[in-house]
């Protein structure tokens, strides 16, 4: 990979990673007393390994692509499987974690493991590990392909994929040290947030600049799809974070904001990272990989510019139904609640213009499972929405605010939405990305679908019958006016729920592992395929009759 | 809610560039041919198209006498 | 073969090769007139590829264009079923990339370069789009603090909000609400009233209203209407232009059919191409097979064959030679001749049809839109409405600012949002239902006038009949229909193709054949001469000498065997006619060509009321009669003698094969081949008259409700909003209904295997 790049390359290579170095030795020895000692030793030697492996290569000949002829796809193969490593830990994380709610014995007694340091590990290891790290890889893919242009170097990708996945490992362990500024979604501290925002500017930039390229007059919908991604991320992180530092030589910072006006400003930012990071950006994966992989195009592609728009503005002030019955004021709940209901138009013209695109079709997604993964993805996306916004509006939030239920809808949208969709298009792209026939095994292919299916469906209807459950106990009354059921008497009613979600979980990450497994032996031991016509991306193309291990 | 003040500028700030992105895409003929577009991504080869300049200067090497 | 003799009838033109380069040239002339010089020196020009279909023919075009050498680039806009091709040189040749693309199995022609270019910029479009963006931002932001408001927000953070709203509300108004108030300014100058007098005056007063609120502290605000009011009427508004928009640029891609230019004989004998506008009388200009006639002539060398049926609505193709006069738009079939301009273009047979057809348009007189029609009655009585509300509320209360505000309330709550969207809306639906039924609709009065109509009027070269010769009886030995098949695929005659068609058989071997334009083709089977043509032409060397019209067909000193030609109806004419009669609408026939060619076709379809020779001014009085008499008449024809009757009729419509002049006079234009189209796009006309009517009806039963409600004072913004939103999305689901669900897209199915794209 290293041997891609021409030596001024390699030296900007080094130069950065050396100046990361030189960052972490400077956190170590500042923080010395404190945990981000600890995060500045992480630091120095995820930079010091990859300075080492860029100087082992500083003096390999040139390299001898003709750059004018091909994208350039390292980083994209590189990302594909930084995230399939997230899924597999930060699923397998959350079987721990969901284990640990059914047999509490499970935490086995230390600081680290227990339930509120290991469970952002396993959110953020999921929605940025496995989820970052897929948009990143599928976003650096589709850029050049529809601008029919290779990125304009080869350092800030690098850059951009790596540095990203130093901010996911640097969260991940914080919150095993007990690092965490207790925002959901936005637990890492101060250094590592700031370091979030230059890699995703550099991230932005290197895609205006892909496209400012571009060698194809129209910039193809799923690309404005991942830059309202890339920019909105960014101006939400920023505002989220504003934070003062109690000290720079130490990891606790203190919010720019207090009390209600915190919550509005992290519900407004939780709620527009669920529209803009797990739902702009995977819909930009599935307006490419869909159409791609049913050899069809978009069903409507102006409903898909509309539906685009109308989810960017409908999205902003939804975050305030996270806070219904708190200190906010009524107006502003009621606000939430409105534009929550109104969002279901967009939402379910994406879902219902992903799914007419297989009207004609259906026999593909009979045959493919990766097409079906893209659709039970465009499924569990009209599900989900639908669900959303019947649990913004107040009385139904009454029965379902801090139960499981919420807990059932964000996964119905993360399992069935997210991760569905990103492993068809992982499944789509694999084979194009290392020229390879087709994937090591259909019959795995299958296998992953059907377990990730029956996982997801399994989950939900588990916290669905357990959070309704527990929601009815909270508010039952005696006759005498008094609550009829201790919290220990709804923990005990929840029990058989846990250990389903448990395993509905298990079987969902047992299908990411396959997933893993495939992928490797895809590349390992499927021949290279060299296309003998040009269009390697097209279904019929990656659909052989005889599969490529069978 | 004071931190509207805040949250209100910088969501019209955002609708604002969303607009000003839209008069660009529209002034850059990005709407002309929608069936073409969603089609094309079909059929594109795996390969860059060379860059418009590199054609230009390629065709008049070409058919300079 | 020294049996066959050449008999002296046949005069072999000494300039046969000039003419045959002659005819070439003037294709690549015409050809490369369509280039346009772009700023760095390169030509481009806009090929029309109507069998443009799917992402493989984009990919397969483009693909085989950008390897040519003198291509710099190939763009296809797949909707508009156009390549643009960039070439290197300003003086590029398009013809070898017409025929390239011919070979890959798409016909394609040079479009217009001056249409072509108003595609690229739509201006107006491109306006109302941005308006569109403009007030859907707007709408959207003030939406939210509306809301915020509604919901509960009160005091010092309600006046924020409601400042906030006005400081996004006026710019956006000014901006977005000009097609508006342009509209109503114009309208209101010449002292008429239309439906955007109401709109403009309800967003302004809503909006003048709203500030002062603002200003007061008030509690109530409707910027929130004003814009989305904007919001709405503008998407329909563009849905409207959209549908125009489509349909002409469909329009512009059908061939054109009339010469830009002709090859002029200069004084030292070289043919140049030169336009049409520089040939001047007396000059001579050389016309070869296959072209039309560009200006009026008359012949002074050669002899042909010519298809007059777009010019006069003859069927028959008729000989000319020496003397003969020429209209301009006949298309020369055989032979190559040289002519002698009579007039210049703009005095020509072409121009003076133009004239009549303009005439024709002025004494139609303007058409009032529906909508209009409804906008006089309702703007005065909302505005009158809203005045007696004012000095109601005045009177009994006292109180002018709350009367201000329920007066003005009136008006917002009864602006005629449902109202601009009950007839585009249904237009565009109704529109786009005709499309994919092969029919091009330009603009939604058409729609309107067609719902109307009550006689139908048909013209019938070209229109009932499909023009192309179709043979009845021919001679029944096999070895003389091999012969006479032979002779017959040697030209480009339509008697010949249709007999070449007619006969099974394969064709025997033929030697030096020859086409003499205006009398046949001759040519020696096994030694012996042959000849197909002409009764009197072919008579000189058979036995019998007979004459007739009918080609006839003989071996020298054999019988004369004769072909008789029927001109064949076009599929679907026969139901067509059915269908208007069995409606009792009375259908008439009026043509152009003789009266027993006319009477067979009209007893055929039973059309009683026939009219035959009629020229183009009689056509246009036959019209004017049936208008004077008061009925609305539906005009089909497709001749240039038929353009000025399309024109004075009510409404019109043409096939796609219609003379240019025709396309540009008719109101519809049918694409496919079967007539069914006619009764077809009336039955949808009415069902879309039906909606619309419905739609008013809704508006009215809306503005029953609410106008009370208003007038007493009852309204807030909040149901302004939800009211207008309501009415809004319930005429355009109405609309919908117009379009039944469909089965899947019928493009599918034509959708190009990949292996086909891969070939």
């Amino acid at each position: 990979m290293m041997s891609n790049l021409t030596s001024p390359e390699r030296a900007r290579a080094m130069l950065i990673t050396g100046a990361g170095v030189l960052i972490g030795l400077t956190m170590a020895v500042l923080g010395r007393n404190d945990p981000m000692g600890a995060h500045g030793w992480i630091v120095l030697l995820f930079c010091g390994v990859l300075f080492f492996i860029v100087a082992d290569k500083l003096y390999d000949a040139e390299p001898v692509e003709d750059r004018s002829i091909s994208y350039y796809d390292d980083p994209t193969k590189v990302g594909i499987l930084l995230a399939l490593f997230w899924a597999v830990v930060a699923m397998g994380m959350g079987v721990w974690v969901a284990s640990q709610l059914a047999w509490p014995d499970l935490r086995f007694d230390a600081a680290w493991s227990s339930f509120g340091r290991i469970r952002p590990v396993h959110t953020s290891g999921v929605i940025f590990g496995f989820g970052g790290n897929a948009l990143i890889a599928t976003s650096y893919h589709i850029m050049q392909r529809t601008s029919r242009a290779r990125m304009p170097d080869q350092v800030s990708p690098w850059f951009v994929l790596l540095g990203f996945n130093l901010f996911c490992v640097v969260a991940a362990s914080g919150y095993l040290i007990g690092i965490t500024q207790s925002k959901e979604y936005a637990e890492p501290e101060w250094y590592a947030d700031l370091w979030l925002v230059i890699v995703w500017v550099v991230y932005f930039v290197l895609y205006i600049r892909t496209l400012a390229r571009r060698n194809e007059p129209h910039i193809y919908v799923a690309n404005w799809y991942y830059l309202s991604f890339i920019l909105v991320v960014a101006i939400l992180h920023i505002v989220n974070n504003l934070a003062v530092p109690a000290s720079f030589t130490g990891a606790k910072s203190y919010s720019a904001f207090a009390g209600v006006q915190d919550a509005m400003v992290q519900w407004w930012y939780g709620h527009n990272a669920v529209a803009f990071f797990l739902t702009t950006g995977f819909l930009g994966m599935l307006y490419y990989f869909l159409p791609k992989r049913a050899g069809r195009p978009i069903y409507s592609y102006r409903l898909s510019i509309l539906s685009f728009w109308g989810i960017v503005f409908f999205y902003i002030w939804v975050g305030s139904h996270h806070l219904h019955y708190t200190a906010l004021p009524q107006w502003v709940q009621t606000l939430g609640v409105t534009f929550s209901v109104m969002l279901l138009v967009p939402s379910w013209a994406s879902a219902g213009n992903a799914l007419m695109t297989l009207n004609g079709a259906w026999h593909k997604v009979r045959d493919d499972a990766t097409l079906r993964f893209m659709m039970v993805a465009a499924v569990f996306y009209g599900l989900s929405t639908f669900e959303g916004s019947f649990m913004a509006i107040r009385p139904v939030n009454a029965l379902s605010h801090y139960t499981d239920w919420t807990v059932g809808h964000v996964h119905s949208g993360a399992m069935g939405w997210v991760a569905m969709i990103t492993f068809g298009s992982i499944y789509a792209l694999t084979p194009v990305l290392w020229r390879r026939e087709a994937m090591y095994s259909w019959k795995a292919v299958e296998w992953h679908f059907w377990l990730a299916l029956s996982g997801t469906v399994i989950y939900v209807f588990a916290m669905w019958n357990s959070g309704i459950t527990q929601g009815l106990m909270w508010r039952t009354y005696t006759e005498s006016g008094t609550l009829r059921f201790s919290f220990v008497d709804t923990l005990i009613a929840m029990h058989p729920y846990y250990i389903a979600r448990a395993f509905g979980g298990l079987l969902f990450f047992a299908g990411a592992c396959i997933c893993f497994w495939n992928v490797v032996m895809t590349i390992r031991r499927v021949p290279h395929h060299a296309s003998a016509i040009d269009y390697p991306t097209t279904s019929e193309a990656m659909e052989p009759a005889v599969p490529a291990a069978e | 809610m004071t931190i509207l003040a805040f949250l209100i500028p910088i969501t019209l700030g955002m609708g604002a560039v969303g607009l000003c992105v839209f008069f660009w895409s529209l002034r850059s003929n990005q709407y002309d041919d929608l069936s073409g577009d969603a089609e094309r991504i079909l059929f594109d080869e795996d390969r860059p198209l060379p860059a418009a300049s590199a054609r230009l200067s390629n065709t008049t090497k070409e058919t300079a006498p | 073969m020294t049996g066959c003799q050449v008999s002296e009838n046949i005069q072999k033109t000494s300039s046969d090769e000039d003419y045959q380069s002659s005819s070439t040239a003037w294709r690549k002339a015409e050809a490369r007139s369509t280039v346009r010089i772009l700023s760095d020196g390169r030509g481009q020009c806009v090929l029309s590829v109507p069998d443009l279909r799917c992402g493989g023919c984009v990919a397969t075009i483009e693909r085989t264009l950008s390897t040519r050498t003198d291509v710099v680039s190939a763009r296809v806009n797949l909707t508009l079923k156009q390549v643009v091709v960039t070439f290197v040189n300003a003086d590029a040749d398009p013809t070898s990339v017409i025929s390239a693309l011919g070979l890959l199995g798409y016909p394609a022609t040079s479009a217009d370069q001056d249409q072509s270019h108003e595609n690229d910029t739509d201006n107006v479009g491109r306006g109302l789009l941005r308006a569109i963006a403009v007030a859907g931002f707007g709408a959207m932001n003030i939406m939210i603090l509306s809301v915020a408001v509604w919901s509960g927000a009160a005091g010092e953070t309600r006046d924020t909000f409601h400042l906030i709203s006005a400081l996004i509300a006026i710019p956006v108004v000014a901006y977005a609400g000009q097609p508006f108030f342009q509209s109503a300014f114009q309208a209101l100058r010449v002292r008429r009233l239309n439906m955007d007098v109401p709109i403009a005056v309800a967003v302004v007063l809503a909006l003048a209203l709203s500030l002062a609120e603002t200003m007061r502290g008030g509690e109530q605000a409707f910027f929130d209407a004003a814009v989305t009011l904007l919001f709405f009427l503008l998407s329909g508004r563009y849905l409207d232009h959209l549908m125009r928009e489509r349909a002409r640029s469909a329009v512009s891609g059908l061939a054109r059919l009339s010469p830009r230019g002709a090859m002029l004989r200069q004084p030292d004998g070289v043919l140049t191409y030169v336009p049409l506008s520089a040939i001047a009388p007396g000059a001579i200009i050389a016309i070869g097979p296959d072209e039309r006639v560009p200006v009026d002539v008359s012949v002074i060398s050669g002899s042909t064959d010519l298809d007059r049926s777009l010019v006069t609505g003859e069927a028959i193709p008729v000989p000319a030679g020496f003397g003969d006069t020429l209209e301009a738009g006949t298309l020369n079939l055989t032979g190559a001749v040289e002519a002698e301009v009579l007039r210049s273009a703009d005095e020509s047979f072409l121009a003076q049809m133009m004239r009549m057809q303009s005439e024709a348009e002025t004494g139609r007189g303007t058409y009032v839109r529906i909508a209009d029609r409804a906008a006089r009655l309702y703007a005065p009585v909302v505005h009158l409405l809203a005045l007696a509300t004012f000095v109601g509320w005045v009177l009994a209360t006292g109180d002018w600012h709350t009367s201000a505000f329920v007066a003005i309330s009136v008006l917002i709550i009864t602006c005629p949002c449902a109202l601009g969207l009950a007839v585009p809306v249904a237009h565009v639906v109704a529109s786009g239902r005709l499309m994919r039924m092969g029919i091009l609709m330009k603009d939604g009065s058409a729609l309107e006038r067609l719902a109307e109509i009550d006689r139908v009027v048909f013209d019938k070269t070209g229109t009932l009949t499909m023009g192309t010769a179709a043979v009845g009886l021919g001679p029944n030995d096999p070895a003389l229909r091999a012969a006479a098949k032979a002779l017959a695929l040697k030209s480009f005659h339509p008697a010949a193709r249709a007999i070449a068609i007619s006969i099974a058989e394969l064709p025997c071997q033929l030697d030096d054949a020859t086409e003499v334009p205006g009398f046949g083709v001759a040519g020696c089977v096994g030694g012996r001469a042959v000849r197909l043509g002409r009764a009197d032409w072919v008579a000189d060397i058979s036995m019998q000498a007979k004459d007739r019209a009918s080609p006839v067909f003989a071996f020298a000193d054999g019988p004369a065997m004769a072909f008789d030609l029927l001109e064949t109806l076009r599929p679907g004419a026969f139901d067509a006619v059915k269908s208007f009669a069995a409606a009792g609408i009375p259908v008439a026939m009026l043509s152009g060509d003789i009266e027993a060619r006319a009477n067979r076709i009209a007893n055929q379809l039973d059309i009683a009321d026939v009219r035959s020779g009629e020229t183009p001014a009689d056509k246009i009085a036959a019209l004017n009669a049936l208008r004077d008499d008061g009925y609305r008449a539906l005009m089909v024809g497709d001749g240039l003698n038929d353009a000025a009757a399309l024109a004075a009729a009510h409404v019109s419509m043409a096939p796609s094969s219609a003379s240019d002049a025709g396309r540009t006079a008719a109101d519809f234009i049918f694409l496919r081949d079967g007539l069914e189209a006619v009764p077809a796009a009336w039955r949808m006309a009415r069902a879309t008259a039906r909606i619309v009517r419905q739609n008013f009806g809704l508006a009215i039963a809306y503005n029953c409700i609410a106008i009370p409600l208003a007038m007493a004072g009852l309204v807030t913004p909040l149901i302004a909003a939800l009211a207008m939103s309501a009415s809004s999305i319930l005429v355009i689901g109405n609309a919908l209904r117009l379009n039944p669900p469909e089965k899947p897209r019928e493009t599918q199915a034509l959708r190009h295997k990949r292996s086909e794209v891969l070939a």
